[in-house]
């Protein structure tokens, strides 16, 4: 008998040895047995891309952050809705508002996946030129994220690999200088490995490129007032032939624009047959679409007064940006009918999409972060800062000639050449070009105007404090005194 | 072969355990039972006079003793009863009944893998008897044991029907998950929400070291150990039955602006006459009352109970109906139980206990929050009939009967299959060999059908939709246990040795499709819909613990008691490395009262001090897989003009590889006495329990760029307290009883992680609503203090501010005194943790009246109203903002009206306290004298009345101040829209055949 339960117990122990222990997630890879093989090098690389898409990346907050605090834009909606984003038009926010908690955790999320990426595919044993690529696209996509973070924060905590346990809480502030080296190095690296566009294939387009990642760094050399480099990057890129404009202004952003002859680099969105947010959607079409008849959004981001006056006279670019009350949508069918609950509305027509499946969340819209106008009238910027008006006249020229078309009563060519009327005239064409692309924001801070403009439009615009925003309160607490506040918060 | 030759070996070991007896033997056995009401008396000792030959009654209260001669006495004895000697008188079969006052305590007790007498106990137990428990009608134990009990603090999981409770017990010694082990029937359990409370025998909650630490790893908050109903020996069975019925409707309504209040509001909010006469707006809609209603409960229990000398059973079928005092919500339940005991052999026993419950629930929406929300000025219904749109206040506002109209064909249906099967051979007069294999099984299956609908643009459904999620558990345990127990002379030695392996693993399953040719139920299933919309996902977990636990008991002379135990558990949530866990606890205990100087006094029935300390352990982290760092799928891209979505995967959830278990040592000091014969009592413990290595997921910062916290060992936590329990109880034809507990506790955090002086967590608004730090509780309320509302620009102009201020808004403290208001002027608010529970209950019984009342309160902490503080969008106020300061109305202690901003930011605005009392419940009940029921065949018949929560004195605005806002210490007491708690009457019977 007695040998009988030590057998029982023998027979349970042996069977419960550690074996019996060894518990593995199910359903899930883990770190342990992830970046083993090529697929998983392009996932951990599509997941980057990914993130463009969430709510705190490309949501309210991110809309808040570029164009509602601009002078392009006004919070919209009804006047009760989105408390926080009247906190933003009106300057009365602080560290508190979630615009910043949302946009510092997309973006620094994005930088984290990047960084998995960069730090883990080149160990992985697989075809060379795709592990290159594949780096190569992470070091754009980070680079892409601290351009943002840092011309919205200023100083940054500098993360370029995985963080461990003793190191969450310990980040300082890095001066912006040195987070403008490693933008730059990782954008040198990606140019030199990326491929042009028109080497991709058609089902990869939308991925990092040659060309995307040279505009980008003419940005941050123009940042810097490094107007020469900035000047042969932007030539480089109208030189290469990858680019051209599309005739028609009003297509860019229609659904037959995406991924057009002007796009440089743009996140890639779809609408799946299904209810609930679908796999590739974003939200980014549902918070500034049509809110009352026909109901398509939540009606945010008004293009303003001051913007409306920026646009000279019969310059159809004005149409092809600001949806009006009454007007006939892209889509031929719907008017937009008056909306008694928002005072004088109107809608960014950039962000429209038509009608699609599931829900309003399920925005099928790509979103446009470079396209080829851009870069023309960067290097028209800064062919004028180096005084060379003729060459900043030839491409800010492209652009108006597109823009008017075939009506040549309008948008004549311009021919001012002292400096700094041409400057002030290539920042007006900039604005009307690239009016509610996110992009107003990040240009009055290089031209370093936003407390002129801000006054401009009876914000309350406190010089050395608002020109830069609050890090979130979150992050400063969490920190323990290692982070510091920007001035005046 | 080999189960032949144990057939020989156990015929040699018969003969050879027979041959040592002798032939002048007598064997006698049968029952004792008290006198007075005919109930078996559990522990009762029986000796044949004259010898050290001795027994003592077992669960049933039987016995059975060999005696030398046929004509032997028998001493029987029972702590508070007289003692009794009976002649055996060549009997084989002798009941034997004791007289006496029916006024001690349950005198044995379960505890851990075995049952101990009380007076032996050298740990802090608790026990409650089942009739205890059902006095409160409820789905299950849990919120039956609220005030019960000194030292645990219990309180609702939820108003909603069918919800279970959060349980602490003696505070939260973690910044864990502080829930307490559940250990039914020997099946360890999450929850107890299966339990049926009309099948609990008794509850014991192992409060200590001592009594929790053979529980090991998991003991550390404590363990809830629920014995079910067993089979007694019956000439004939016995047949109950009971049932209530009653009506629920909530504790109250949370006060705020009508109509005309509103109305004017938000004509200052806007600085407009937006409306022109609020006056005329009137009341306005209720909206609470619109969503809530009188709810109706009702409950039906059969048993039967009996058995004879092979088999006892005992059964039960029950059927419990519960609606929520929100419309669609409702919660039905049916449940089988069968507990079985099959003596098969004088050497083996077989038996088990089962449950199977059938469960259907109505899950219709919570519109607790949007009915809170919803301004009061906006009618139900349009002019024209249709659902008001209230999106103009902003789209973070719904009609919440919308919801209630086209969300709440949500059904969940499950079943649970519950039980243990246990085979025990008693290989020695001394030792026994125990298999227990103990079993959760349950399913469940949620369907829900959404019709497409559009009543405002935050609320619509383009298109229908039918979502199925399945999903199931497989929990077992086997244990092996052997037992060996020896009594001689002066001496009691208890021995256990056991090997449990347990697995765990759920999985789920859903499915969805939209489109549906029609509405009928009969075309609700997925494969009508259209396939083109098709959905689905799954997954699963698991986990494994391996253990071997060891215990000694040794009583001397029945005064010196000591106990110690040890468990070594290996955990499959951690590494190999940190695996295994040693979890020790020694206790000794003295009854004071059996020494003769203390008899001499002549003052104590009972005196016993005791004292207890112990290593126990605590791994009830969330994630089963805290140490791996999961590679989250569906990150898709979308590339190219064919949009098509292309697979991306990176890691979303970092983990921590050197988790380890989270520890806690605890010492315990215990008195335990009993005076006037037994009719007072006093249970009286002081306890320090100090855990440390404490688990917690640690809020990081979001530059990290994980998406979850990972788990880490951070922190160091002191809980201390005293339990007191008190009882007088007065027999006699007017029977009456007083009982009270009361628990002080103070809850301290010592230390945090090196490097980490403070812990930010529960973020309100963007900003920490609470701090923990070392010196403070946990979770302790953190923010602005409010000095007052500003009255001029001048009183502005020279206070420190944020910026921004006009007259009317909030004036914060200057904390630091540097002249200006901002993070650094945020301070201690207050703690959630109560510093005190305590509970009341009297009973009394005249001539088959019984009538009994029970309060329960806590008090010391505060709770934030979260629920007010967030605002998306103009939603309702609170009806003190009809009070909001103007140039008019200069108030000091209400500001203007806002919506968010400043007077929003965390501060002791929201900040209330969360103290309360209540009428936890009261009943009258009647009893026909047996004289006039026997006629009828009945036993016992008995009529009641009672009620529960009836009255509750508070000053929280909301329902109620118990929320238990899910497992993270660091957010407690928030109410963030909480289902109301419930108030109820309700009638019943009981009858017993």
């Amino acid at each position: 008998m007695k040998k009988i339960i030590l057998l029982v117990l023998g027979i349970t122990i042996i069977s419960c040895s550690d074996d019996f222990l060894d518990r593995k997630p199910k359903g899930n890879l883990t770190s342990d047995t992830f970046f083993e093989n090529e697929d998983h090098a392009i996932w951990a690389t599509n997941a980057i891309y990914s993130n463009f898409r969430s709510w705190e990346y490309c949501g309210l907050p991110y809309i808040g952050a570029t164009d509602v605090i601009s002078d392009d834009a006004d919070k919209g909606s009804t006047q009760n809705d989105g408390p926080f984003l009247a906190e933003i038009d009106d300057f009365f926010f602080d560290a508190t508002n979630q615009t910043f908690s949302s946009i510092w955790k997309g973006h620094y999320g994005t930088i984290s996946r990047a960084n998995l990426a960069i730090e883990k595919i080149p160990g992985i044993k697989m075809s060379e030129t795709l592990k290159a690529r594949l780096v190569g696209e992470a070091k754009f996509l980070r680079a892409f994220n601290y351009f943002r973070l840092v011309q919205w924060f200023g100083d940054l905590p500098l993360i370029t690999s995985q963080l461990t346990e003793n190191q969450y809480f310990t980040q300082e502030r890095k001066p912006k200088n040195e987070i403008y080296a490693l933008i730059e190095k990782d954008l040198l690296d990606a140019i030199s490995v990326l491929p042009e566009k028109s080497k991709y294939k058609s089902e990869d387009l939308g991925r990092a490129t040659k060309g995307a990642a040279k505009g980008i760094l003419a940005k941050l050399y123009m940042v810097q007032g490094k107007f020469g480099p900035a000047l042969s990057l932007c030539e480089e890129i109208i030189n290469s032939g990858e680019y051209s404009l599309l005739t028609n202004y009003g297509q860019i952003f229609t659904r037959e624009g995406e991924n057009g002859s002007e796009s440089m680099f743009e996140i890639g969105a779809v609408a799946l047959q299904s209810s609930v947010v679908g796999s590739g959607a974003t939200p980014y079409n549902m918070v500034q679409g049509v809110r009352g008849v026909p109901n398509l959004g939540w009606g945010f981001n008004r293009p303003s007064d001051d913007l409306i006056a920026n646009y000279e006279a019969g310059d159809p670019r004005r149409q092809a940006t600001i949806i009006y009350v009454g007007e006939v949508l892209p889509d031929g069918l719907t008017i937009v009918q008056n909306n008694p609950e928002i005072l004088n509305a109107r809608f960014n027509q950039k962000a429209w999409v038509p009608s699609h499946a599931g829900l309003q969340d399920n925005g099928p819209g790509n979103i446009r972060l470079l396209r080829y106008a851009d870069v023309l009238l960067l290097a028209a910027e800064a062919a004028n800062e180096v005084s060379n008006s003729a060459k900043a006249l030839t491409y800010v020229n492209l652009v108006r000639k597109r823009a008017r078309g075939t009506n040549t009563f309008i948008l004549k060519d311009l021919t001012i050449t002292n400096q700094q009327d041409l400057r002030f005239a290539i920042r007006k064409e900039r604005r009307s070009e690239l009016a509610m692309e996110q992009l107003r924001w990040f240009d009055l801070q290089r031209w370093n105007n936003q407390a002129e403009v801000m006054k401009k439009v009876g914000k309350q615009f406190i010089v050395n404090k608002h020109e830069l925003f609050p890090l979130p309160q979150s992050e400063i607490d969490l920190s323990g005194g290692f982070l510091k506040q920007n001035k005046g918060y | 072969m080999k189960s032949n030759l144990a057939k020989w070996k156990l015929v040699l070991f018969l003969i050879i355990v027979e041959s040592t007896i002798g032939f002048a033997q007598h064997k006698v056995s049968g029952i004792v039972t008290a006198t007075s009401n005919g109930e078996s008396l559990i522990g009762a000792t029986i000796e044949e006079k004259g010898t050290t030959n001795g027994t003592i009654t077992d669960i049933d209260g039987t016995y059975k003793i060999t005696v030398s001669n046929p004509n032997a006495i028998l001493v029987v004895k029972y702590i508070g009863y007289n003692d009794r000697e009976v002649a055996v008188n060549n009997k084989n079969q002798l009941d034997i009944s004791l007289d006496g006052s029916a006024v001690l305590i349950e005198q044995i007790v379960v505890v851990g893998y075995g049952v101990q007498k009380k007076s032996d106990l050298t740990g802090a137990v608790s026990s409650l008897k089942g009739e205890e428990l059902v006095r409160i009608p409820t789905a299950n134990v849990e919120q039956a044991l609220q005030g019960k009990i000194a030292g645990i603090y219990v309180s609702p999981a939820s108003g909603s029907p069918g919800a279970g409770a959060i349980i602490r017990v003696r505070g939260t010694g973690t910044l864990n998950n502080a829930n307490p082990l559940y250990v039914i029937d020997g099946m360890i359990t999450e929850d107890a929400s299966s339990v049926n409370p009309q099948d609990v025998e008794s509850i014991e909650v192992l409060k200590d070291a001592s009594s929790a630490a053979i529980y090991g790893s998991r003991g550390a908050n404590g363990v809830i150990l629920i014995t079910t109903k067993t089979g007694k020996k019956r000439d004939v069975a016995q047949l109950t039955f009971s049932s209530y019925y009653g009506q629920q409707q909530t504790v109250r309504k949370i006060d705020l602006l009508t109509g005309a209040q509103f109305a004017k509001a938000y004509n200052q909010l806007r600085n407009q006459n937006y409306y022109k006469n609020p006056d005329s707006l009137g009341v306005g809609t209720d909206w609470q009352e619109e969503i809530l209603r009188t709810a109706p409960m009702s409950n039906f229990q059969f048993g039967a109970n009996g058995g004879n000398e092979t088999v006892t059973y005992n059964f039960s079928a029950n059927y419990f109906n519960q609606d929520g005092i929100i419309k669609n919500t409702s919660y039905d339940r049916g449940t089988f139980r069968l507990n079985l005991d099959m003596k098969l052999k004088p050497w083996f026993t077989l038996g088990n206990n089962v449950s199977y419950s059938v469960i259907k629930e109505q899950l219709g929406p919570n519109v607790i929050t949007s009915a809170y929300r919803i301004p009061s000025v906006l009618p139900v219904y349009n002019s024209d009939g249709i659902f008001t749109d209230p999106t103009f206040f902003g789209l973070a506002l719904g009609n919440p009967l919308v919801d209630q109209f086209y969300k709440s064909n949500r059904y969940k249906n499950g079943s649970n299959l519950l039980g243990n099967m246990f085979g025990e051979i008693s290989i020695l007069k001394n030792l026994k060999f125990r298999s227990n294999f103990g079993y959760n099984f349950s399913d469940s299956k949620t369907r829900g059908f959404e019709p497409k609908f559009e009543a405002s643009p935050s609320q619509l459904n383009k298109n229908d939709r039918l979502s199925i999620e399945t999903g199931s558990t497989k929990n077992w345990i086997w244990e092996q246990t052997l037992n060996f127990l020896k009594e001689w002379k002066d001496h009691s030695l208890g021995l256990l040795f056991g090997y449990t392996a347990e697995e765990r693993k759920s999985e789920f399953f859903g499915a969805s499709r939209e489109n549906f040719p029609g509405t009928a139920d009969e075309l609700l299933y997925l494969s009508s819909g259209n396939d083109t919309t098709q959905m689905n996902y799954g997954g699963a977990s698991d986990e494994a613990l391996n253990s071997i636990l060891f215990r000694a008991n040794y009583v001397f002379k029945d005064k010196y008691l000591f106990t110690t135990s040890m468990r070594v558990d290996k955990s499959s949530r951690f590494t190999p490395e940190n695996r295994t866990g040693y979890f020790p606890s020694a206790s000794i205990g003295w009854n004071l009262g059996r020494e003769e100087f203390i008899k001499g006094i002549n003052t104590f029935d009972r005196l016993k001090l005791r004292m207890s300390y112990g290593i126990l352990g605590n791994q009830a982290v969330s994630n089963r897989y805290p140490t791996s760092s999961l590679i989250n799928s569906g990150q898709y891209a979308v590339f190219g003009y064919s949009e098509n979505l292309n697979q991306g995967a990176t890691l979303l959830s970092i983990s921590n590889p050197n988790l380890k278990w989270e520890v806690s040592r605890q010492i315990d000091f215990g008195l335990e006495a009993g005076f006037l014969n037994n009719r007072l009592e006093i249970e009286a413990d002081y306890y320090r329990r100090h855990t440390y290595d404490i688990i917690a997921a640690v809020p990081i910062p979001d530059y990290v760029g994980s998406q979850n916290s990972p788990f880490v060992n951070t922190a160091e936590v002191l809980n201390s307290g005293v339990d007191i329990g008190l009882n007088w109880r007065q027999a006699g034809k007017f029977s009456y009883n007083i009982g009270a507990s009361i628990s002080p506790v103070t809850n301290e955090v010592l230390a945090l992680a090196t490097g980490k002086n403070e812990i930010f967590d529960a973020f309100v608004n963007g900003e920490p609503a609470s701090r923990t730090l070392v010196g403070l509780p946990i979770g302790a309320y953190y923010g602005f203090q409010v000095a007052g509302v500003f009255q001029s620009v001048e009183e502005i102009a020279s206070s420190a501010i944020a910026g921004g201020e006009v007259p009317g808004d909030l004036k914060y403290a200057d904390i630091n005194e540097d002249g200006k208001i901002d993070g650094k002027d945020r301070t201690y608010l207050g703690s959630p943790i109560p510093t005190m529970t305590y509970g009341f209950n009297l009973g009394a019984g005249y001539q088959g009246f019984d009538a009994s009342i029970d309060f329960f309160g806590v008090s010391g902490n505060k709770v934030y109203n979260e629920k007010e503080s967030l605002r998306f969008a103009v939603y309702n106020w609170e009806s003190h903002v009809a009070n909001a300061w103007t140039v008019e109305n200069p108030s000091t202690s209400e500001p203007r009206v806002t919506n968010g901003g400043h007077n929003y930011r965390v501060s002791d605005r929201f900040v209330q306290d969360g103290s309360f009392f209540r009428l936890r419940s009261v009943s009258l009940g009647y009893s026909f004298p047996k004289a006039l029921i026997s006629k009828i065949k009945m036993e016992g018949f008995r009529i009641f009345v009672s009620g529960t929560n009836l009255w509750t004195r508070q000053s929280f605005t909301g329902y109620s101040p118990e929320f238990p806002n899910g497992n993270s210490p660091f957010k407690v007491g928030f109410d963030t829209g909480e289902y109301p708690i419930a108030k109820s009457f309700q009638f019943g019977i009981e009858t017993k055949f």
